[in-house]
């Protein structure tokens, strides 16, 4: 399986579900249900391919870091959003 | 060579070395007009009531309040021309810390969408939830950096820093935070990107770990300074750290992994106490004994403890007492002439080393102690790290670490809980499945979770010659009961 199979495969993990941001653990899992031979180090690979053409992005507490879906969810806007 | 519009990048391979000169921001000018006297700053009253804060600067010690406040004076005199986010920073950081005191609540809130392009940690994501009161400290992120091996800076560097910091962020900077790295406090969003430029290509530095990443290496000063040094720690965390520059910098792992590298048991950067991985120098001879210098220190000639003990009469230097009766595993004697070690009996406490450093020296075939699974309590309780391989030597390029390292982290990434550490999967797991089915090395006395006591290693039937079975007719004739 290519790198583009598992590029899609994780955009549509990334697009279904209540969560907007997950862990790289579910992303593996989630692939896995559709590639189940893809290899950890491929989906890292193709996530990271993600992020850098600006489709996924990281989702960032300090202590843990999740990925989600650009436009889906929380937005850097409404991060820093005023609370006043 | 570097492609057009990169040279910068690359200056490191042409230049021997970049000096201040090359990389300031600041005229000498500027920064002698911004500087103030202690009537200046006695006179300098921060925009914001901060009668709270101000009781921080009463009492003997140096305060962190006192430092922003000359922070704040010093912006002011700089000018918001030459600053690319607001000059009020540090007095609105002043007045949110003061509110803090009041509500006894915090008014930041942490994390976000923010960083650099392609990288997913380093920088922490921090907003002020009173916007309209501080608009300065709106956005107030946390940059950490990658610090230089065993915190070696030379002037040239850290000026540089401090000029980034003034000039694209609030000038005010931790040295260091609790994992080693340089950190600079609070910058806006739109800051990031040309502070990690100015960083990377001027500097030919880089920003740290944070999130689900490796975290920022961090080592002791090791053969640089430290005559216990078993290792160079410096080379190795450097090296380490190249190797593993997609973990560093691109987050795919449970939780936070770290790397320490301490040149002796004195492990001085804590490693068995807070290092996923730590590496500790050990030594695989015997404890070099110099009985000659040991007599000077039984005879008052040599100070104990390098000198450490001074400022009142501690009393006359006592081997038994300080040294031999206080070694852990008993392995010491003093006969009043001749100081003896059962070296096979000792378990790197370091104190006979630290105590008589004159006397006494580590071995000289010198290695490492590879251990796996330290973490502080923030989910389950604080674990120490465990002994998982015992001696190893490393050489440059630590392949054999790097082997080990692949494995352990490609293992925790499949099989962890999301935001469970290393230790406590090996836990979980228990550490027979880490030692012998995940590392697949044999079970060595030395990995136990106490030394000399509650072995926890448990064996399968087939690994143990003659396994379970007995005759319980032969067992009967010793056991009759």
């Amino acid at each position: 399986m290519g790198m583009e199979e598992i590029k899609k495969a994780i955009v549509e993990y990334l697009s279904k579900g209540a969560k907007t941001k997950v862990y790289f653990n579910d992303i593996l899992h989630g692939v896995k249900k559709t590639i189940p031979d893809a290899k950890l180090p491929e989906v890292k690979k193709a996530a990271t391919e993600l992020v850098r053409e600006g489709v996924v992005e990281y989702f960032s507490t300090g202590s843990t870091t999740m990925y989600g879906l650009k436009g889906r969810g929380i937005s850097a806007e409404e991060a820093g959003a005023k609370t006043e | 060579m570097a492609a057009e519009g990169q040279e910068k990048l690359w200056d490191r391979e042409v230049k021997d070395h970049r000096t201040y000169k090359d990389i300031r921001i600041f005229t000498e000018d500027q920064l002698k007009k911004a500087a103030s006297t202690d009537e200046e700053l006695k006179a300098f009253k921060i925009k914001h009531a901060t009668p709270q804060l101000d009781e921080l600067e009463k009492g003997p010690w140096p305060s962190v309040i006192s430092d922003v406040k000359r922070e704040a004076l010093h912006r002011k005199k700089l000018g918001q021309d030459n600053l690319m986010i607001p000059e009020g920073v540090a007095e609105d950081l002043l007045g949110v810390v003061e509110l803090a005191y009041v509500d006894k609540e915090t008014h930041w809130k942490h994390g976000g969408i923010i960083g650099v392009l392609g990288y997913g940690g380093g920088v922490i994501g921090r907003y002020c939830d009173a916007q309209e009161k501080f608009p300065n400290i709106a956005h107030f992120h946390t940059i950490r950096i990658n610090q230089p091996g065993g915190h070696f800076y030379n002037t040239d560097y850290i000026r540089g820093l401090c000029d980034i910091c003034e000039y694209r962020g609030s000038g005010i900077m931790n040295m260091h935070g609790s994992t080693g790295d340089t950190i600079f406090l609070g910058t806006t969003t739109e800051q990031l990107e040309p502070i990690f430029f100015d960083l990377t290509h001027d500097m030919g530095g880089d920003i740290g770990g944070s999130g689900s990443n490796l975290r920022t290496p961090s080592d002791c000063l090791g053969m640089a300074r430290c005559e216990f040094a078993c290792y160079d720690t410096m080379d190795m965390c450097y090296d380490m750290t190249m190797s593993f520059q997609d973990e560093l910098h691109r987050p795919a792992f449970p939780y936070k992994y770290k790397f320490k590298f301490s040149g002796c048991p004195n492990d001085c950067v804590a490693a068995i106490a807070r290092a996923d991985q730590s590496h500790i120098g050990t030594w695989k001879d015997d404890i070099r004994i110099n009985q000659e210098a040991v007599k000077e220190y039984v005879a008052g000639k040599i100070p104990p403890d390098g000198g450490g003990f001074a400022g009142r009469d501690w009393g006359p230097f006592d081997i038994q007492k300080e040294v031999i009766d206080l070694c852990p595993t008993k392995c010491m004697g003093w006969d009043g002439k001749k100081l003896s070690i059962n070296n096979a009996e000792c378990t790197r406490c370091m104190h006979c080393i630290d105590v008589m450093p004159e006397a006494l020296r580590p071995g000289v075939d010198t290695g490492i102690t590879l251990l796996f699974g330290a973490k502080a309590p923030i989910l389950e309780g604080a674990q120490m790290s465990l002994v998982t391989i015992p001696f190893m030597y490393v050489k440059k390029p630590y392949d054999n670490v790097k082997e080990i390292t692949r494995k352990v982290q490609e293992w925790w990434m499949e099989e962890g809980k999301n935001r469970e550490r290393l230790g406590e999967l090996i836990q979980r797991v228990g550490l027979r499945t880490f030692i012998m089915d995940v590392l697949g090395i044999p079970v060595m006395p030395q990995s136990i979770k106490e030394p000399r006591s509650n072995p926890y290693m448990f064996f399968k039937e087939a690994e143990v010659p003659g396994g379970w079975t007995r005759d319980i007719k032969e067992f009967r004739k010793k056991h009759p009961l």
